[in-house]
C-alpha cells in the first residue's frame, strides 16, 4: 500500500533546494494542517475501526448482558463447511463480485465519454449536465421502487415496451439470473452515472488548454490527443475514480434488497445485504463484523493490484 | 434543534476524542453501554382503568406509517383532548428500521414510554431486554383469557411471562377480481372454498385465456400462502419444543408442491415480481391472490374493477392462516417512573377498548367482543377476515425465530422460481433452520 | 477550452482500440465537421432519451391517483390528474413537518459539506504536498478505512454519539461523516495534478506554507472544491440509513427518514413516493445547475506552460 498510492501521484520529488526553505513553516506547520482532520477522523473513523475489530472476536449483541468472547472463531466458521454462514457469505461474494466485475468497467468508461461530450462548449450543456445528473439525486429507496416497477417480469415497462418492439417480453429482469444482474447493473449505471461524470468533469478542467493546442499544431488526431493528453492528464483522477466505484459497487446492498430481494435463491443478495441482514436483524454484529473485515481485505488486495497496475503505467 | 446552539468547539472536538476513549474502555470491559434497568410495572391497583397521578408526557412509538398512522393518529389526539393529566406523542419509524431502532433508543437511554410490536418480535425482544414484562398491567386491566382467541393470547406471552397486550390480528385472505369472475363465466358472488372449486374455477378462467392465480415467489405474499397451506395440509413450522424445523414433512411438501403446480400447469407466469400477483389483480390479469387485509382499504375503493373479499379456501384438509398481531409492549426505561407506568397502562386500556375506531385501518380486534359489535361488522370488507381468526397461527415464543423462518422463504422461493425441487428446498432449508435454532437456544438461553 | 474533436469520446471510447483515427488532417482548433455536429447530437439525443424516461415516469405517477400509479394501461400523461400525493406531503401537520425536514436536511447537508471541504482541503494539501516524518504512515491508514464497509461503524458511532448527547439532534447528522477518508483521498489526487512551479515561486517570494495554501493552491483547485462539496452534500441528503438511527422526534428528522414515515408499511403507495422524490430532488438540482458553473470556469493559468 505505502509505496504504491505514493507512485500513483503524478509529482515530480521535491527539489532539495525547495525542501530546506520549506523549514521557513516550521516542523509542526504539517500536522497542522492534518489536526482538524485528524480529530474526527481518529474519532469517527479509526476509533470504530478498532472497536469493530473487538467486536468481531466476541459473540457480539450489543443488547444482551454479556458478550461472550470468540476469538477468532467468527473468522474461522466462514471457512468452515456446514457452518451457518459460511456457504451463505460466500455466495453473496460471490453476488458481489459478478456485480462489481460488470458494473465497475461501465461505470468508469461511460461517464469519461459523457463527461467530455458535456465539456464542449454548445447550446442548452447545463440542461444536459443537469439530465445526467438528477439521477443520482434520488436516494435508493426512490430509485429501487421504481426499477421494480419499470424491471418487472410480467407487469413491467421495459418488457411491455420490447414486445411492442417484437422481442419476446417476459425476461425476468428481476427474478432469474443472469437477467436480474444485467437489470440491476443497468438501473446502477443510470442511477450512478452523473456522480462519476462530474468527477471526471472536474479532472478535464484542469488539463491545461495549451497540452490541446499544441498537439493540434502537431496535427494529432482526436484519439491521438485522447490518449497523449486526456488520459495522462486524467491519470490521478482515473485512480480515484476506479478505486470509488469498486468500492461503491462492492458495497451494493440497497438495489438488490429493494428490487431482487435476492432472488432467486439468494444469488443476488450481496456481501453488505447479507452482511447487514446478520448484524441488523439478526442482532449477530460479531460475525457481522468478522464478515466485514474479510470484505474490506479483498477490497484492499484488489486495490492494490490497481495501484500497482497505474504505476507500471506510469513507469512504461 | 436547541443542541444546534452548542458552539463546535475545541472542546466539542475533545469531547468527541473523549468519549471514543470511553467507548473504548467500555468495549474492554465488556462493551456495555447502559447498566441493565431492572423491569417496571405498575404497583398501584386500580391502574389502568382511571389514572390519577400528576401530568405526564408518553412517547408512543410504533411502525405504523402511511394511511395506518392517520387512524393512530386521530386516535391518540382524542385521547389527549379526552385526558386532562395524560399528554401522548406518537413517533412512528418504518416496520423494517423499527426493530433496530427501538433497540438502539432503549439501550442508549433515548426510549419510549410505550410501544407496539409484533407478535412474532416480542420473545426475541424480551430476550435482549429491550421490553419488560408486562403482567402487572394486564393484571391491573384485568384481561381475561376468554375474550381473545387462543392464539392472540398464548402470542403475547414469553418464557411465563406476559410482555404484550394484544390490539388486532391482521391476517391472509383470498382476494378475488369478480370482472374476471364473470368474464369466465363463474358467479362473483361464489368465491371457491376447497380445492375442487379452486382448480375448477381456474380451469374456466384458463379457458378464457387468464393465469388465474399468481404464485409470488417472496416472503409477502408466497411466503404467507405457503404457511397456511402447510397448516391447511396438517403441517407445522417446528416440532413441539421448538428445537427442529418440520416443515420438510409430508403436509409441508404438499403446500409448496401445490404452489409449484400452479406455475407448472399455467395457472400462474413463471416469474412473478415482488407485488406483482397484487398489481396484476388489480388489473383484471390475475383473479385470486391470497393478500393481507392490509389492502382492503384500498381495494374497496377502485372505482376500474370490482375486487371481492373471502375466506381463505381450505386447499387441505383442514383450515389455516397465515396471521400477525399488533401489540402494545413497555420498553425498559433507565429508571422506572410509575406515573408514566400507570398513565401508559391506562393509555393501553383506554386504545384496547377502542380498537374497533382501530380496526378501519384494515385490522380485526384481538378483544373477541369488539370484533362482534356492530361497529366493526358494518366496516366494509373485513368480516371474512374476523371469521378466519380461530385458524390463524403465529409462529411459535420463542427468540429469534424469525431467523429460522427466513430459510423457509428462500426455500419457497428456490422452488416457486423453479430453481429447485420442493421437497428438497424445503429439506435443506429446515435442516439450515434447525441448525440456527440450536444456535439461538444458547444465545438467548 | 478547446473542445474534443466531434466523435472523439465515441472513438476513444468504443471497444475497440484498433479504431482507425478518421482524419490525420491537422485541423484548426475549434473546427467542427458537419458530420461529426450530427453524430454529436443524435449521441446526446439517445442518451438524454434513456436517462429522462424514468425520470419523466416518475413525475407523470406523482401527479397520478393511486389506482391510476398501478394500471397496467401504461400512460405518461396522468388521467385524472391528481394533486393529492402533494397536498398529503405538506398538509401533514405537526407529526409530518415536510418543511421543517426540508431544512433540517439542507443545513445538515450544507453544514457537513462546508465542514468536510475545509477540513479535508487541509489534510490533504499536507499530504500531497509536504513531506514530513509519518506520511506514509498516517496516509496509508486514511486510505485504508475507505475499504471497510459502512457497517462496520454503525453500532460504535451510535455508542460514541450517544456518549456525546448528540443523539436526536443534527450535530449526529453533521459531524461524524466528516471523518470519512473520501475527501481527503479525492482532494489529495485533485492537488498532485497542479504544477509545482507556482508554489515554487511562491516560495521564492519568501511565502510561508499557509499563505501558498490559501493564494495559490485553493483558488487552482475551485473545480475540484465545488466538486467535492456537491459530492458531499449530495451523499448527506440522501443518507438514510444512519438517520434512522440517530434521529427520534419528528421535528429532528431528515428528508429521507421523513418520508419514509408517509409510506404504508405493506402497499406501495407510489404518488406519495414519487411525489416525496419530486419534492426533495429540484431544490438539489437547481443547487448543482447553479454549483457547476463554478466547476467550469476555466481556471486561467497564467504563464504556466503545463
Amino acid at each position: 500500500m505505502t509505496s504504491t498510492t505514493e507512485a500513483t501521484a503524478v509529482e515530480r520529488p521535491p527539489a532539495r533546494s525547495t525542501g530546506r526553505r520549506r523549514r521557513r513553516s516550521g516542523w509542526a506547520t504539517p500536522y497542522l494542517f492534518l489536526a482538524p482532520y485528524g480529530v474526527l477522523f481518529i474519532g469517527f473513523i479509526l476509533a470504530p475501526a478498532i472497536y469493530g475489530i473487538w467486536i468481531s472476536l466476541h459473540d457480539y449483541n450489543y443488547l444482551l448482558p454479556n458478550q461472550p468472547w470468540a476469538g477468532l472463531n467468527n473468522y474461522f466458521d466462514l471457512f468452515k463447511s456446514g457452518s451457518r454462514d459460511g456457504a451463505d457469505f460466500w455466495r453473496s461474494i460471490r453476488a458481489t463480485a459478478i456485480f462489481t466485475v460488470f458494473s465497475v468497467p461501465l461505470l468508469v468508461v461511460i461517464p469519461l465519454a459523457i463527461a467530455m461530450l458535456l465539456n464542449r462548449k454548445f447550446p442548452g450543456r447545463t440542461f444536459f449536465r443537469a439530465v445526467f445528473f438528477t439521477p443520482y439525486v434520488l436516494g435508493v429507496a426512490v430509485v429501487g421502487v421504481l426499477f421494480r416497477f419499470l424491471l418487472d417480469p410480467t407487469i413491467g415497462m421495459l418488457n411491455f415496451y420490447l414486445e411492442k418492439l417484437g422481442f419476446a417480453g417476459d425476461y425476468p429482469w428481476t427474478t432469474q439470473v443472469p437477467w436480474a444482474w444485467v437489470g440491476l447493473v443497468g438501473m446502477t449505471v443510470w442511477w450512478t452515472l452523473g456522480f462519476n461524470a462530474i468527477i471526471y468533469l472536474a479532472g478535464l478542467q484542469d488539463i491545461s488548454p495549451e497540452l490541446y493546442e499544441a498537439a493540434e499544431v502537431d496535427g494529432a488526431t482526436a484519439w491521438d490527443k485522447f490518449r497523449n493528453v486526456t488520459l495522462p492528464g486524467l491519470r490521478p483522477v482515473l485512480l480515484f475514480v476506479l478505486t470509488l466505484t469498486l468500492l461503491a459497487s462492492a458495497n451494493m446492498f440497497g438495489q438488490s434488497y429493494l428490487i431482487t430481494k435476492g432472488a432467486p435463491e439468494n444469488s443476488t443478495r450481496t456481501a453488505i445485504y447479507y452482511i447487514s441482514q446478520v448484524g441488523l436483524q439478526q442482532y449477530r454484529q460479531g460475525v457481522a463484523a468478522a464478515m466485514s473485515y474479510i470484505l474490506a481485505l479483498m477490497l484492499i488486495l484488489i486495490s492494490l493490484l490497481n495501484f500497482r497496475l497505474f504505476r507500471e503505467k506510469e513507469e512504461s | 434543534m436547541n443542541q444546534l446552539n452548542v458552539p463546535l468547539s475545541r472542546r466539542g472536538f475533545m469531547g468527541a476524542a473523549g468519549a471514543v476513549g470511553g467507548a473504548l474502555a467500555l468495549a474492554a470491559c465488556g462493551g456495555k453501554s447502559t447498566p441493565p434497568g431492572a423491569g417496571a410495572g405498575p404497583t398501584a391497583s386500580g391502574a389502568g382503568t382511571a389514572y390519577n397521578g400528576p401530568n405526564v408526557t408518553l412517547a408512543f412509538w410504533n411502525g405504523w406509517t402511511g394511511a395506518d398512522g392517520d387512524y393512530a393518529k386521530q386516535m391518540v389526539s382524542q385521547f389527549n383532548s379526552e385526558t386532562k393529566n395524560v399528554k401522548v406523542n406518537m413517533n412512528v419509524f418504518q416496520w423494517a428500521d423499527f426493530f433496530q431502532k427501538m433497540p438502539a433508543a432503549v439501550t442508549s437511554g433515548n426510549g419510549p414510554d410505550i410501544a407496539v410490536m409484533h407478535i412474532d418480535a416480542i420473545p426475541t425482544q424480551a430476550a435482549q431486554r429491550v421490553i419488560v414484562p408486562i403482567d402487572a398491567v394486564a393484571n391491573s386491566l384485568k384481561l381475561n383469557q376468554g375474550d381473545y382467541a387462543e392464539a392472540v393470547w398464548q402470542g403475547g406471552i414469553y418464557k411465563d411471562q406476559r410482555y404484550g397486550i394484544p390490539i388486532d390480528v391482521h391476517c391472509l385472505g383470498l382476494f378475488y377480481n369478480k370482472d374476471v369472475f364473470e368474464k369466465a363465466g363463474l358467479d362473483p358472488e361464489k368465491p371457491p372454498t376447497n380445492k375442487d372449486e379452486y382448480m375448477a374455477a381456474l380451469e374456466a378462467m384458463k379457458s378464457k385465456g387468464i393465469q388465474g392465480s399468481w404464485v409470488s415467489p417472496f416472503q409477502f405474499t408466497g411466503g404467507l400462502m405457503y404457511q397456511s397451506l402447510l397448516w391447511q395440509f396438517g403441517g407445522e413450522l417446528f416440532n413441539e419444543d421448538v428445537s427442529k424445523a418440520t416443515w420438510d414433512s409430508e403436509g409441508g411438501i404438499a403446500a409448496l408442491t401445490f404452489m409449484t403446480d400452479l406455475v407448472k400447469n399455467g395457472y400462474s407466469p413463471k416469474n412473478v415480481g415482488q407485488d406483482a400477483d397484487y398489481v396484476a389483480l388489480k388489473n383484471g390479469r390475475n383473479a385470486l391472490n391470497w393478500q393481507g387485509i392490509w389492502q382492503v382499504n384500498e381495494v374497496t375503493k377502485l372505482t376500474t374493477t370490482k375486487i371481492g373479499l373471502a375466506e381463505l379456501p381450505k386447499i387441505g384438509e383442514k383450515g389455516g392462516v397465515w396471521g400477525n398481531s399488533h401489540q402494545f409492549v413497555l420498553p425498559r426505561t433507565q429508571g422506572s417512573d410509575e406515573n408514566k407506568v400507570n398513565a401508559a397502562a391506562y393509555f393501553v386500556n383506554w386504545f384496547t377498548q377502542n380498537s374497533a375506531d382501530w380496526a378501519k385501518s384494515g385490522k380485526v380486534p384481538a378483544v373477541e367482543s369488539l370484533a362482534e359489535s356492530s361497529e366493526f361488522t358494518s366496516i366494509e370488507g373485513l368480516q371474512p377476515f374476523a371469521k378466519e381468526v380461530p385458524d390463524v397461527h403465529f409462529p411459535p415464543a420463542v427468540a429469534g425465530i424469525s431467523d429460522a423462518m427466513t430459510a423457509m422463504y428462500d426455500a419457497v422461493n428456490a422452488a416457486v422460481l423453479g430453481k429447485s425441487d420442493p421437497a428438497s428446498a424445503l429439506r435443506s432449508a429446515a435442516n439450515k433452520a434447525s441448525q440456527i435454532l440450536a444456535q439461538n437456544k444458547k444465545k438467548y438461553g | 477550452m478547446t473542445s474534443l474533436a466531434p466523435g472523439g469520446a465515441t472513438a476513444a471510447t468504443g471497444p475497440d482500440p484498433q479504431e482507425p483515427a478518421r482524419t490525420a488532417k491537422p485541423r484548426k482548433p475549434g473546427a467542427k465537421t458537419p458530420l461529426g455536429q450530427v453524430l454529436f447530437w443524435l449521441m446526446l439525443g439517445v442518451l438524454s432519451l434513456i436517462f429522462l424516461a424514468p425520470l419523466l415516469w416518475m413525475v407523470s405517477t406523482s401527479f397520478k391517483t393511486p389506482e391510476a400509479s398501478t394500471s397496467l394501461e401504461l400512460s405518461w400523461i396522468p388521467q385524472p390528474w391528481d394533486v393529492s400525493a402533494y397536498q398529503t406531503l405538506f398538509s401533514a401537520g405537526s407529526a409530518n413537518p415536510v418543511l421543517r425536514w426540508f431544512f433540517n436536511s439542507m443545513f445538515s447537508a450544507a453544514v457537513n459539506a462546508i465542514l468536510i471541504v475545509a477540513v479535508d482541503a487541509c489534510a490533504a494539501y499536507a499530504l500531497a504536498r509536504m513531506d514530513f516524518p509519518g506520511k506514509k504512515l498516517i496516509f496509508t491508514t486514511v486510505i485504508t478505512t475507505i475499504f471497510l464497509p459502512s457497517f462496520v461503524f454503525l453500532i460504535p458511532n451510535f455508542l460514541i454519539v450517544s456518549q456525546l448527547g448528540w443523539l436526536d439532534s443534527l450535530w449526529a447528522i453533521i459531524v461524524p461523516s466528516a471523518g470519512g477518508a473520501f475527501g481527503v483521498f479525492f482532494l489529495r489526487q485533485f492537488f498532485s495534478t497542479l504544477p509545482k512551479e507556482l508554489e515554487e515561486a511562491a516560495i521564492i517570494d519568501g511565502a510561508n506554507q499557509w499563505k501558498i495554501f490559501i493564494k495559490v493552491i485553493l483558488p487552482l483547485s475551485r473545480p475540484a472544491l465545488s466538486t467535492l462539496a456537491v459530492l458531499s452534500f449530495l451523499t448527506n441528503w440522501n443518507d438514510f440509513l444512519w438517520p434512522v438511527y440517530v434521529l427520534f422526534s419528528p421535528e429532528t428528522q431528515t428528508l429521507p427518514s421523513g418520508l419514509a414515515k408517509l409510506q404504508n408499511a405493506a402497499t406501495v403507495n407510489y404518488p406519495i413516493i414519487m411525489a416525496g422524490a419530486v419534492v426533495a430532488s429540484v431544490p438539489v438540482i437547481m443547487i448543482f445547475i447553479i454549483a457547476q458553473r463554478q466547476v467550469i470556469e476555466s481556471v486561467s493559468r497564467s504563464g504556466l506552460k503545463g
